[in-house]
């Protein structure tokens, strides 16, 4: 994505580096759905935030994951054709009758 | 997968629409784009979710004795439709059924942790107008094992409660949202790692 990437590697080189063990970033990940569903307890929630405050890489995470879910809810469908649907139509009668 | 069991009672066959054309016809009338925009995220395209609507409406035609009246249409649709995908994706021997772990989501290099495709500053739709983007997105859905995929696309694409989705799937809500979560996990990697243009940046980049 260099779009992003550019600007985000001069404003941040290296300056907050992981000083945590992984443990803790697992712990978190496990309830990031939860978390941007807002089905947490407040206090989970300020342990989260300040979590994410101190982990760029937790905080880029949580930025993907909430981009992820709204790219699914705004995905379109097809749109089905009147003569695609009345055709579905009598097959489904049909069938209904014979099987 | 467990059914939506529709309850067998005198009392509750009472409330069953009959199996008429008639009624068969306001419930295709009023149901079908949904089916269809439901078969098509299910099935990633458009022939063989023209084929899993045909024999949802006909599951259902058949069992309009089974419908009870305090449930709601469309989930009992849902239901029938997700038993129907099941059976056709066997017939086809569709992709192994399989668990995600959440270990295999930990991402393991630097750009990992971010979307690999443009989105800053873009609302949802914006970001969608990008053909790369919609089918990168789309082949992450389409990889997913059908179990979580079926989660995901109630869930987070067609906007059915996490209770609702339980109902259908036969499953409880924690069970619905622990498959969400590695769901979503799973099409965030997909959209990050690989990328539309392919590029990632190493872990060593910014952790020196």
């Amino acid at each position: 994505m260099a779009k992003r990437a550019a600007p985000r590697g001069e404003k941040r080189p290296a300056a907050r580096p992981h000083q945590h063990g992984k443990g803790r970033c697992l712990h978190i990940l496990r309830a990031l759905s939860a978390y941007i569903d807002d089905e947490l307890s407040g206090t989970i929630c300020q342990e989260i935030r300040l979590h994410l405050g101190a982990c760029p890489n937790c905080e880029d995470f949580v930025a993907s994951l909430r981009h992820t879910v709204s790219l699914c809810r705004h995905t379109s469908a097809p749109i089905l054709a009147s003569a695609d649907r009345a055709r579905m139509r009598e097959n489904i009668l049909k069938s209904a009758r014979t099987r | 997968m467990p059914a939506v069991s529709p309850p067998h009672s005198p009392k509750d066959r009472s409330s069953a629409p009959a199996r008429t054309q008639k009624n068969f016809d306001k419930l295709y009338r009023d149901h079908v784009d949904l089916m269809y925009r439901f078969a098509n995220r299910l099935c990633g395209e458009t022939e063989a979710a023209k084929d899993l609507v045909q024999e949802t409406f006909l599951n259902a035609y058949r069992g309009f004795k089974n419908f009870r009246g305090d449930a709601q249409v469309s989930t009992w649709l849902y239901a029938i439709a997700a038993r129907a995908c099941l059976r056709m994706r066997r017939k086809r021997k569709g992709e192994p059924e399989r668990e995600l772990s959440l270990d295999e989501f930990i991402p393991t290099s630097e750009g990992e942790f971010r979307l690999q495709i443009p989105v800053d500053g873009l609302s949802p739709e914006e970001a969608l107008e990008n053909k790369e983007l919609r089918q990168a997105l789309d082949a992450a859905i389409d990889k997913l094992p059908k179990k979580y995929k079926m989660v995901l696309v109630l869930r987070d694409m067609e906007g059915v409660s996490a209770k609702e989705v339980g109902t259908i799937m036969g499953l409880n809500e924690r069970a619905v949202k622990s498959r969400l979560h590695r769901a979503r996990l799973f099409v965030r990697r997909e959209l990050s790692a690989r990328g539309v243009d392919g590029t990632t940046t190493t872990h060593a980049e910014t952790y020196r």
